[in-house]
């Protein structure tokens, strides 16, 4: 096993993994940028390199600086986390060719899976099922002419896309070549690259993905499904594990399926199956693959009992799995809420600013992995996930449950969030009977706003009492003692009722 | 001493009063009465007509973040700056950040002739863009804002006149 770490990430997950290592004896290495120096990924570590400004081109993606963190510090291999340069097959290279692990995939898995096109073409090639559609030459006629073979409403969607954008849904041929170049567009300025494919659309599309691990020596597991089909703007809000949806028949095709598709491409550590699952039909097609730990990846600890990030290091440095696919089993019901710093009254438009207030959740079977605490800024210059919030029950109506309690005990005060949205969310009947697709949210909810309930009077004095106390109030509740103007310590407030 | 607080554009009064330990506060022409039982940095333990209750709180620029039992409540002072552009009396129109954000571009100088709907600036936040428009036809008067330049919620970006 490493003897010690770099940590090529920031916030929620770098803390995670830095947990991972302190249960393994592993020393960590944190990076940071400037707008991240007292972070809490930071403070955690036992190391710590600042490696550029704000932005994240000049800092948490910049290869270079990250290899020199690691050769400074004496880390023998870097974990990318998820996001920034997760799926960057050119860094995996670096690392290598540096003389570290990477931890994740081959370089070569996550090339042949980058590419939209061609990763359909393996997976079809290997007998994974993919949504009926066209890739190769993309000229407008082409295209046109195969739109034609595979009938409306129909997606184009760009090569080298992710999170909803260089992509189009069509309904009729009157639009196809202005959505072609829209998509274009958007792909180029995005991605610098426009090339299309086309796909028929599913208008009732579960998002029902599979977790794998895989060895270095040829053996590959799936850990069961997740449900990931609460969304906005493509990107999720709520998942949970076991789906609602799947019966054990299902399951066994698509775990299969899931196995096959990361045997394709020669895959190594762990990685997600994504699929596309057609609720009417119920017919399941690859979508794609996620070369990297995901975010939502507590489900699936919580139910299968196994520790992912434990399992990508002890990989990495060249453990055998020697679980047997049939040990692994689901138990009870976990659900995952992504605490957001965002607006959703307000087209989820991303909020930043000072964390004032933040008192995690606690109890039995309820998990928060978090990135920041108390005091901490959220900035614009990174993701809004705030927290995650996960929670394990012996069944879904109790798992449901448990995150309303935990959703009400948690304490988030000075930064727009959406607590209350998937409060709402979690109440919803279609969402309680398991009744959802990706674009349920935005059918749904799309005209959501909070509830403008009157203010209560105990809220109201409450209030009152403390702008008595504390006049000047401009304050986030620093600790007693430090501050010598801190209003607490003023005598001019009521004595506490000691009788 | 009376205190005044603004949530979704109403304003509620508070009157609150000491007699030797005990506290009242009027709210809405009702009397209940308050005990104090703990309070922490940012925590609020009571009694509110004999019912424990907590409430955690923050203060930032004179908004009071406050929750209680699931329910989280914002309280502003009376009459806060509104978002979005209104025009102010003499002046040109003002054009404010709907989110904090940083500057991507500036498409337009101080001077320049802009049309309704023109893209004024280019906005980013947590890998969003989002185009800043002009809310009339008219000229630019003041640009506020450079690129690159971290901007709060509700700052004002550009000043349009006539």
């Amino acid at each position: 096993m490493f003897t010690k770490i770099l940590i090529a990430n920031r916030g929620e997950i770098a803390v995670r993994i830095i947990r991972a290592c302190r249960e393994m004896g592993i020393a960590s290495v944190a990076v940071y940028s400037e707008a991240d120096r007292r972070a809490l990924h930071v403070r955690l570590a036992d190391e710590a390199v600042l490696i550029g400004p704000a932005a994240a081109g000049q800092s948490y993606l910049s290869i270079d600086r990250i290899l020199t963190a690691a050769r400074q510090t004496g880390a023998l291999a870097i974990h990318p986390g998820y996001g920034f340069l997760s799926e960057n097959a050119a860094f995996a290279r670096a690392v290598q060719q540096a003389g570290l692990v990477f931890i994740g995939p081959p370089p070569e898995a996550i090339e042949a899976m980058g590419d939209k096109g061609r990763g359909r073409d393996r997976m079809q090639a290997s007998g994974v099922p993919v949504v009926p559609g066209y890739q190769g030459p993309d000229d407008d006629q082409t295209l046109v002419k195969k739109a034609e073979e595979i009938g409306y409403p129909l997606l184009v969607k760009a090569t080298a896309g992710g999170g909803g954008r260089g992509m189009r849904v069509v309904h009729a041929a009157s639009d196809l070549v202005e959505s072609i170049a829209a998509a274009r567009r958007e792909a180029l300025h995005a991605f610098g690259n426009q090339r299309m494919i086309l796909e028929r659309y599913i208008p009732h599309a579960r998002h029902i993905e599979f977790q794998i691990l895989a060895d270095n020596y040829g053996r590959v597991l799936h850990l069961c499904e997740r449900e990931c089909s609460v969304q906005r703007r493509h990107q999720k809000i709520i998942e949970e594990a076991p789906s609602p949806f799947l019966d054990s028949d299902l399951r066994e095709r698509m775990g299969k399926a899931a196995v096959a598709a990361a045997q394709a491409v020669g895959y190594q550590n762990a990685g997600t199956i994504e699929f596309i699952v057609d609720a009417d039909s119920r017919e399941f097609y690859f979508l794609e693959m996620n070369t990297r730990l995901q975010v939502e990846h507590p489900v699936t600890e919580l139910v299968t009992g196994l520790d992912i990030v434990q399992w990508q290091l002890r990989i990495a440095s060249g453990e055998a799995l020697l679980l047997a696919q049939d040990a692994i089993h689901g138990r009870g019901h976990a659900i995952e809420c992504r605490l957001y710093a965002e607006d959703p009254a307000n087209n989820f438009l991303p909020a930043a600013g000072p964390l004032l207030q933040f008192v995690e959740p606690k109890g039995p079977g309820v998990r928060v992995d978090s990135g920041f605490t108390s005091g901490d800024e959220i900035t614009v210059h990174y993701d809004p996930l705030i927290a995650k919030l996960i929670v394990w029950a012996e069944d879904r109506p109790a798992a449901i449950q448990k995150m309303e309690a935990a959703l009400r005990e948690t304490i988030l005060l000075g930064v727009t969030q959406n607590i209350q949205f998937l409060q709402d969310v979690l109440a919803d009947p279609y969402f309680r009977s398991g009744d959802i697709y990706t674009t349920w949210v935005e059918d749904h909810f799309g005209d959501w706003q909070p509830p403008k309930c009157a203010l209560p009077p105990e809220v109201l004095a409450a209030a009152a009492l403390i702008q008595f106390q504390d006049p000047a109030a401009d304050s986030q509740g620093a600790p007693a003692g430090s501050d010598p103007y801190n209003p607490w310590r003023v005598s001019s407030g009521f004595r506490m009722g000691e009788k | 001493m009376r205190y005044r607080f603004q949530s979704f554009e109403k304003v509620y009064e508070v009157d609150l009063s000491r007699q030797e330990d005990l506290l009242r506060a009027v709210v809405d022409g009702r009397e209940h009465k308050l005990e104090m039982v703990d309070r922490q940095p940012g925590q609020l333990s009571l009694r509110f007509d004999g019912l424990p209750m907590t409430f955690y709180w923050a203060v930032k620029s004179g908004t009071i973040w406050i929750t209680r039992g699931g329910c989280s409540y914002r309280l502003e002072r009376p009459s806060p700056p509104a978002a979005g552009s209104r025009r102010e009396p003499g002046e040109g129109e003002t054009v404010r950040a709907p989110m904090p954000a940083q500057v991507r571009a500036v498409q337009v100088a101080a001077g320049e002739a802009v049309e309704k709907g023109q893209t004024l600036v280019l906005l980013e936040a947590m890998k969003m863009e989002i185009r800043i428009k002009s809310p009339a036809s008219g000229h630019i008067l003041r640009m506020l804002v450079a690129n690159g330049q971290v901007v709060e919620k509700d700052q004002v970006l550009v000043e349009i006149g006539g």
